[in-house]
């Protein structure tokens, strides 16, 4: 199967901030994808890096491991990363694993 | 099998590019037996988590490089979908190296009250199935089977 199917992924660079625009399924077999993708962007510490989930129609726990290691990151470097447009049933995976305040918390500093 | 149950039985090769079409049936048979479309949404996630354990850690674990433990066919996880008269059951098996359940069922927490530094992306996805179902059982005989039930409550009726 064609990845490009599964996960859509597409990145802006504007005044100083990074915004990937995720859409699709971020599961098992397109977190590869997602990490390849992801992995140059945490080393940008002097830019602001937002994930915008609007058009995610479906995460798992691979997709949800995979923003707790670039949360990881990104704070190790001291370097801000927000979440925005998270839709209902995301937010619902997020809150129940208790990763939802990390993300607010993070969208909440400077 | 009992009288009042029917079942439809899905068999996919253990790889994570099958676990869509699982989620696919079951989106399918939750629809026509009723459930809304929250639950369906649940027990999706709850699926997909019980096969990419599956894939990941049933399988996962052959010698690279061994001639012998090349399996003649290759790994397959098996479905049952169980409709009973009040419930789903949805049967995730494999036949790969059982994994210890008890161990596994203490791993699985969720991320609340940790700080940055505590977080592990690792173990949420059996927290997730515990908390997305009304029940979760884990049987590692054979390979390892996931029992999962979601309770159907018809709208309209009175509890």
């Amino acid at each position: 199967m064609n990845q490009s199917d599964k996960l859509f992924l597409r990145t802006e660079n504007k005044e100083g901030k990074c915004t990937v625009f995720v859409g699709g399924e971020l599961d098992l077999e397109s977190a590869a994808q997602m990490r390849a993708v992801m992995s140059p962007l945490i080393e940008l510490s002097d830019r602001e890096l937002t994930l915008n989930l609007r058009e995610l129609r479906y995460v798992d726990s691979t997709g949800i491991g995979i923003l707790v290691s670039v949360l990881k990151a990104r704070h190790a470097k001291n370097a801000p990363f927000v979440v925005e447009a998270v839709p209902p049933n995301i937010r619902k995976l997020f809150d129940m694993t208790g990763i939802t305040p990390f993300l607010l918390k993070q969208a909440g500093q400077a | 099998m009992k009288a009042n149950e029917e079942i439809v039985t899905l068999k996919v090769p253990a790889a994570a590019e099958y676990i869509d079409l699982v989620r696919l049936t079951l989106y399918g048979l939750a629809v026509k037996i009723g459930f809304s479309y929250e639950e369906i949404e649940d027990m999706k996630v709850a699926v997909s988590e019980a096969c990419n354990n599956a894939v990941l850690y049933a399988y996962g674990d052959l010698p690279s490089g061994s001639t012998v433990s090349a399996p003649d066919v290759a790994p397959h996880i098996e479905v049952r979908f169980i409709k009973q008269t009040d419930a789903l059951s949805i049967v995730v098996k494999d036949d790969g190296r059982s994994f210890d359940a008890a161990a596994a069922a203490q791993r699985a927490e969720s991320l609340h009250g940790k700080t940055v530094d505590e977080l592990q992306a690792g173990g949420l996805g059996l927290y997730l199935m515990q908390a997305l179902m009304d029940q979760v059982q884990v049987n590692s005989d054979a390979g390892t089977e996931v029992v999962l039930t979601k309770r159907l409550l018809k709208s309209g009726e009175l509890a």
